[in-house]
């Protein structure tokens, strides 16, 4: 063969694995993500009832009524084709309570009625998409209140990471001092020490002050893995500007806070703005100091911690807050995802 | 220089040191404060006279040894073959091609997802009627009646399970901080190399490798920290005390357990953790900390 053409095969042969192994990632990272949150859109029935369950939920649900001795037999239509008998009996309203349960329809009573009274008769009513995270909001006590209060401690954690975080920050970009160093590898020992270290003895204290079970305690715990992270990452912004520019602000008269405030903050928007949105996705997620930090008052995490714990058997509601958990990170994440690198990276901002 | 001269000496000089301020204040509330009085709750008595006794019902309890043999082997064997696996694929992806921006998305997902929303996950994929039995029958790789019992069976086992769900989420991360890593590289060493004659396999050995020692470093420094403190996916599909960890013990003795005698023993535990993590910390800071950050400045 020629050499040519043996470099071309080569080159193919490279591509071709490159896409295999990139599309078999993806693959991998993917379906887990996907059965999620197709189970999070599953009915009762399609989660439980079947085997194999089923890798999508089903487009549409069918009901078949039958008159019986007994009264009248509601079944509804499997993956497979058959109808499987769901209950039986004369009260339509209880009947139809149920079917909403276990298929996630929007059947009402009257329509049960209705097709009772032409039995036999099948029928296919509206499947509700979202039943279960209306469900799961519902069994879960407080899920709403702690899905605001994960809201608000991300908030909080942000705005203490960033100012006092940022401040520092800016001091290690445009100053050399005595110190400097040690207190920049201080800083980020402080963040990689481990949170539930932190949490327990935290319990006491935090109660000392009125904090404990408090959002606004588990903020103040948060922000001390966060500030030290925002340090170096919005070291690293203040330094990526350049001070001549705010040397050229003080030449035409400004005070050093008004060039900071007109010259440098505006350039390093875009960067603080990846910085907080980290701070958010770290503090939306975290488990453990919560778990300790809270009582009656927990975060969303909590909340989905407890759902899947206390019952195995609704996995398929679990799903749903997961869902709910899941979004605003991934969002986040996909918002951010040029610095995130960084970000994980640690020091190598 | 002109407009800094202009201000006062010493207001120039105390100027880092006023922006630093409050993050030592913050720290020194929020940090140095529950670390002391960690330190001291866990060696005091009721009475608060000196006390070891939580550290030896600690060390009595057989679940600390066992959890502590569980995390050692978790840190050891997931980390380095995550390590393995990610640095092979970030030298076979190390190209760009089309879709790669969105696919290094793909690959940061697993890690921003949620710890509960990844355990929700494993939980209801890896139950013996959850859907990844299902997906294998339906890709015909099981018979119907056939399931696998992946949460089954002893701890080597579980383990396993353990390192496998781990992998999922680290292995795309690890390799997508390595890519950084190899992209920042340049590319006339490579280049040389094969000039050189070097084979595929000596460039990556003798060449790629060497220079991205730091970020190897970084990478899998950072993994061992949160995989010493792996804890949640494990009572997720296993419940307390199937298979201890360090954290899950602590966890079980401050949450399952509590009370105020249960409580100092994890308070205990915590400054146990804290000891392994914060050596493991400053190693971290020895190795790439110093270094490379300040030379770019």
């Amino acid at each position: 063969m020629k050499p040519e053409s043996l470099r071309m095969l080569r080159r193919l042969a490279r591509t071709t694995t490159l896409y295999i192994v990139v599309t078999g990632l993806a693959v991998i990272i993917l379906t887990p993500v996907f059965l999620l949150v197709s189970l999070s859109f599953m009915s009762d029935l399609e989660a439980y009832n079947e085997w194999p369950m089923p890798l999508m939920p089903a487009a549409g649900i069918a009901f078949r009524v039958e008159a019986t001795e007994a009264g009248y037999v509601l079944s509804v239509r499997k993956v497979d084709g058959s109808f499987q008998s769901l209950i039986e009996g004369t009260d339509a309203e209880a009947m139809a309570a149920f079917a909403r349960r276990k298929t996630n329809c929007g059947l009402t009573a009257g329509e049960l009625r209705q097709a009772m009274s032409e039995a036999p008769r099948e029928w296919s009513p509206q499947r509700e998409w979202l039943a279960n995270y209306r469900t799961f909001f519902q069994v879960s006590p407080g899920a709403y209140a702690a899905l605001w209060r994960s809201v608000y401690v991300a908030l909080v954690t942000i705005g203490l990471s960033l100012t006092i975080g940022g401040l520092a920050g800016y001091a290690f970009a445009r100053y050399r001092f005595v110190g400097r160093k040690g207190l920049k590898l201080g800083v980020l020992f402080v963040r990689m020490f481990p949170g539930v270290s932190i949490a327990i003895p935290m319990v006491i204290i935090l109660g000392s002050i009125g904090l404990y079970d408090r959002p606004l305690g588990l903020a103040l715990v948060y922000a001390v893995g966060q500030i030290g992270l925002t340090v170096w990452i919005t070291a690293s912004i203040f330094l990526g500007i350049p001070r001549e520019l705010e040397e050229a602000a003080h030449v035409f008269g400004a005070s050093a806070v008004g060039a900071f405030w007109h010259v440098t903050l505006p350039l390093a928007l875009p960067g603080l703005a990846a910085s907080a949105m980290y701070a958010f996705i770290a503090s939306w997620n975290e488990t453990i100091q919560a778990l300790v930090l809270t009582q009656f008052n927990p975060t969303f995490p909590v909340v989905v911690y407890q759902a899947l714990l206390d019952s195995r058997s609704m996995v398929h509601l679990a799903a749903a807050g997961s869902v709910v958990m899941a979004l605003p990170a991934v969002i986040f994440t996909f918002l951010i995802r040029r610095y995130m690198v960084s970000m994980w990276g640690g020091v190598n901002v | 220089m002109m407009a800094e001269e202009r201000q006062p000496r010493r207001l120039k000089e105390a100027l880092p040191y006023l922006l630093i301020a409050p993050v030592l204040l913050y720290y020194l509330a929020f940090w140095m404060r529950p670390v002391l009085a960690a330190l001291y709750q866990s060696v005091a008595d009721a009475d608060g006279s000196f006390t070891l006794r939580y550290y030896q019902m600690l060390f009595e309890d057989p679940y600390f040894v066992r959890g502590a043999v569980n995390t050692g082997i978790i840190v050891l064997i997931s980390v380095s073959l995550e390590f393995v696996l990610a640095y092979g694929l970030a030298l076979l992806i190390n190209t760009r091609f089309r879709g790669s921006t969105f696919f290094l998305f793909l690959a940061l997902i697993p890690m921003a997802l949620p710890p509960v929303a990844v355990g929700a996950m494993w939980a209801s994929g890896l139950a013996t009627y959850g859907w990844l039995n299902s997906l294998l029958v339906h890709l015909g790789l099981l018979g119907v009646d056939e399931r696998i019992a992946f949460l089954a069976g002893g701890e080597a086992r579980s383990l396993a399970v353990i390192i496998l769900v781990d992998g999922w989420q680290v292995v795309p991360f690890m390799m997508i901080l390595l890519l950084a890593g190899l992209q920042n590289l340049p590319r006339e060493t490579v280049e040389a190399g094969r000039v050189f004659g070097g084979s595929q396999w000596t460039v990556i050995w003798r060449i790629v490798t060497p220079q991205l020692r730091a970020t190897i470093q970084t990478a899998l420094l950072l993994r061992i920290i949160a995989a010493i403190q792996i804890w949640l996916i494990i009572v997720m599909l296993f419940g307390f005390r199937r298979v201890p960890v360090l954290l899950e013990e602590v966890m079980y003795y401050q949450e399952e357990l509590g009370g105020p005698l249960y409580q100092r023993i994890a308070m205990a535990y915590a400054v146990i953790v804290a000891v392994i993590v914060s050596t493991v910390a400053v190693l971290y800071l020895k190795v790439s900390g110093g270094g490379r950050q300040e030379v770019n400045e």
